[in-house]
């Protein structure tokens, strides 16, 4: 393995155009970034990759200044460099491109590529309407992106914001550019005419600090490769010093056995959940799976591809157009309340807006989905909800110091937990889990991981949606790859490698 | 050929904004209804009564567009109303009058903004407590009472022509294009449309979102600072109720008009449209002899079924 000693090799004279030493940063809770250094220097691509949570987006967040580190030291062309404010960043050039994009979707193009910088006419306050266009149009041909700029944003799709944040950036003579995993929501041809652009602006001399964790992407595009894990530099090196294999090792470290070892299910069950010939207004058609008891079946596809549709329209949360859903043996209507009253659990994806209510407390949350079967009378118990949050926090250990904690200032983890909890108290069978560790860091997800693992167990089915092909490899017992709405390919154990769902879940 | 055309026509149809329907269907329903509806001179005067909520609708939509509200507008403008009337008796000149208005406008619009963009008070609750004081502070000024004996001349702002041109409509055409090129033209309307729409990039470019939404709703203030000059004028006298429910009627006509409570996306040209369907909509009932009190339910069904309609509109 090739862990360069850059602090020497890099000592070639020319100091770096910018440079991050030593940065330290803590959340509570979490050491996001511990002694990371980081160098970019000019017309390079310099890849950052790491799993969830290893810190990528701290640090970029670092050297844009959104956060500010509690130590370590920031080198401009060799000088030190104060960025307290994103308006510091924006002074050496630094241009960050975000996955959520800061458009405003009513303004047109023209008008968001030059947001705060229009350039003003004879009389104040008005703009000057003719520069503004000829200005945006220069900036758009110069990317190559052949649209009118008087075309509002909310009309575009998600590549075509994309170019015009890299216009934005471009316009406030971005030296250095980073973007956030650019390729996560494009397609194989807009993909490729990013990294035309990319190739055009290295060129041009624009350093590019590219988030990724895509292997493909990063032979393909990357000067330098530097990866992160547990908030550390595990290494940084030159594509042509590494192989693909290598990278993932330096990415999960051998922590990833210990994540996700569980014992897959030889002999399942009943079948728990059968769908046949599922179709939704939501875009998804024509989806047939089962579950059955004992198992854990993943569902994954790139981003786009269906899985949430398909979780909501089982769950009855979209409105189904044809198909029948049969829940242990039986047809059900297709509502929330019967899908839930019957024993099925949808843990959604983003748990903050969908899964808990965030204000109430941990016995609240927990008890939320059960009041029916808890209090038939339809008379609130305290004593009775007190004993079933407390049986929850102890299953699931829980780290909360009373169920009267709100959930809000509990962790991700622990929030994810309260969630589970909530559809155990109410007697859930079968769980669909959307992403259950995002935003999870990795610690805790071994943990969710066993939790999910000890659900099944106990016979109940799992149907598990995930973006991290990892997590499908390791944890399910066979899974279902999407594409377009459909599902074009089922995996049994002995097929389920990260390869194969590449090769189903890419576009043709 | 034929397919394409009715593509066309379908895509125009859908594309025809609803309050432009709406005030269409109007028109038609009262003209057939009532024989006076569609008269030169009823046609005029439905403009002219719309110029003072035209004047509130305005600002009210760049205020929704922000993701907020004003709930104070009719109060304001009542207490402005009263400043004006004991000003102009008080010295003789409308232009003090004016002045005076104009100030309290502005003051309560200043007011407003700093509670909601430096204080962070939910627009809703801020804008309902300075309603509470502009209509309790009127009350104290004027004892419940009329404020009466405004000299003559008043009445010709309300009254007047000017090249052969009802003054108010003159005015409401000089507010609308002032808004207009505000919201269109200017650095400081685009950044209304980013205050909704993504006031994080508003930030991130560097532009002090506070200032712009205190400057938003002090535009509000001073525009019903101004619109009390018409309702003075009108009724040549000044009542502590006289701005009550005006802000309904704004809101109203601006929801009517299509600007979306989200995400900063509004349409002044639908704002005077919806104006134009709540001045319709009272006039005719009116004319039909239906009390004010009934038309009140009248608007608020409209708006209801407004955006219903839009709603089933815009689904794919």
């Amino acid at each position: 393995m090739n862990v360069a000693p850059e602090a020497v090799a890099q000592r070639d004279r020319i100091a770096p155009l910018f440079e991050l030493r030593g940065i330290s940063k803590q959340f509570p809770g979490v050491q996001a970034l511990d002694d990371v250094s980081f160098e970019i220097a000019r017309g390079e691509v310099h890849m950052l990759l790491g799993e969830n949570g290893a810190g990528k987006s701290t640090l970029m967040k670092v050297l844009c200044g959104a956060y500010r580190a509690d130590a370590g030291e920031l080198f401009h062309n060799g000088e030190r460099a104060e960025i307290a404010t994103p308006a510091d960043a924006r002074r050496f050039g630094i241009a960050v491109i975000f996955q959520e994009f800061t458009l405003v979707p009513y303004l047109d193009i023209a008008q968001n590529i030059f947001l705060g910088r229009e350039p003003c006419s004879r009389v104040p306050g008005f703009v000057d309407r003719k520069r503004l266009y000829a200005d945006a149009r220069r900036m758009l041909e110069k990317i190559g992106f052949d649209i009118d700029p008087h075309t509002p944003v909310h009309q575009l799709g998600v590549a075509q914001q994309q170019l015009v944040e890299i216009a934005k950036a471009l316009s406030q003579d971005a030296r250095i550019l980073v973007m956030d995993e650019p390729t996560a929501a494009l397609s194989d041809r807009e993909t490729e005419r990013l990294f035309a652009i990319i190739a055009q602006l290295k060129k041009n001399g624009v350093a590019i600090v590219y988030i990724s964790h895509r292997l493909a992407e990063v032979f393909a595009l990357g000067d330098r490769i530097t990866v992160l894990r547990d908030g550390r530099k595990i290494a940084s090196v030159r594509p042509a010093e590494t192989s693909p294999d290598d990278l993932v090792r330096l990415m999960v470290g051998r922590a990833v056995d210990r994540t996700y070892a569980r014992e897959y299910c030889k002999e399942p069950g009943d079948v728990l959940l059968e769908v046949k010939n599922l179709a939704s207004d939501n875009g998804i058609a024509d989806i047939g799976l089962t579950v059955r008891a004992g198992e854990i079946v993943g569902l994954c596809g790139l981003v786009g591809s269906g899985r949430t549709e398909v979780a909501r329209a089982i769950f009855g949360a979209d409105r189904v157009t044809a198909g029948e859903i049969r829940l242990m043996g039986e047809s059900i209507a297709g509502s929330p309340e019967d899908s839930a009253r019957r024993g099925m659990a949808l843990i959604p994806e983003n748990r903050k807006q969908q899964g808990l209510a965030l204000g109430r407390s941990v016995g609240d949350n927990i008890v939320l989905a059960s009041l029916h079967r808890m209090f038939p009378s339809g008379i609130f118990v305290p004593a009775r909800a007190a004993k079933a949050a407390q049986a929850g926090i102890e299953q699931l250990r829980i780290a909360t110091p009373s169920p009267h904690r709100p959930v809000s200032v509990l962790s991700g983890g622990n929030q994810q937990k309260v969630v589970i909890a909530k559809w155990l108290n109410a007697a859930a069978r079968v769980f669909i889990f959307d992403e259950p560790t995002r935003g999870i860091d990795v610690g805790a997800k071994a943990e969710i991981f066993r939790l999910i693992d000890q659900l099944v167990q106990k016979g109940a089915g799992v149907l598990m949606i995930s973006s991290e092909q990892t997590e499908i490899v390791h944890v399910c017992d066979r899974a279902y790859v999407m594409r377009a709405g459909r599902i074009v390919g089922a995996l049994a154990r002995d097929e389920l490698t990260e390869a194969n769902i590449v090769r189903l879940g890419m576009h043709q | 050929m034929s397919t394409r055309g009715a593509i066309a026509t379908g895509t125009f149809i859908a594309r025809v904004p609803g309050v432009a329907v709406a005030l269409v269907l109007l028109i038609a329903a009262f003209s057939l209804a009532n024989p006076n509806f569609a008269t030169l001179s009823n046609l005029q005067n439905i403009l002219i009564q719309s110029t003072i909520l035209l004047l509130l609708a305005l600002p009210m939509t760049l205020i929704i567009m922000t993701e907020g509200l004003d709930l104070s507008m009719g109060a304001v403008l009542t207490l402005a109303s009263i400043a004006l009337a004991v000003t102009v008796i008080a010295t003789g000149s409308t232009a003090l009058g004016l002045a005076a208005a104009l100030c309290v406008g502005l003051g309560f619009g200043l007011l407003n903004g700093a509670l909601v963009a430096a204080l962070d008070i939910p627009p809703f609750i801020a804008t309902l407590g300075t309603l509470g004081i502009a209509q309790g502070l009127s009350l104290v000024a004027t004892d419940g009472q009329s404020v009466v004996g405004i000299p003559r001349g008043l009445q010709q702002v309300y009254g007047g022509t000017f090249a052969g041109v009802p003054i108010p409509i003159l005015i409401g055409i000089v507010a609308f294009a002032a808004v207009w090129l505000l919201l269109y033209r200017t650095r400081f309307g685009g950044y209304i449309f980013a205050l909704g729409g993504n006031r994080e990039a508003l930030k991130l470019a560097g532009v002090g979102d506070r200032a712009v939404l205190i400057a938003t709703y002090a535009v509000g203030g001073a525009m019903a600072g101004f619109a009390a000059l018409l309702m003075t004028a009108r009724m040549n006298s000044a009542h502590p109720t006289a701005g009550i429910g005006l802000e309904f009627d704004a809101i109203a006509a601006v929801a009517v008009g299509g600007t979306s409570f989200e995400r900063g996306n509004g349409w002044l040209t639908g704002t005077l449209l919806g104006v134009l369907v709540v001045g319709v909509l009272r006039n005719g009932l009116n004319l039909m002899a239906v009390p004010s009190s009934a038309q009140v339910a009248g608007i608020g069904a409209l708006v209801i079924a407004a955006l219903l309609i839009d709603g089933l509109r815009s689904r794919p």
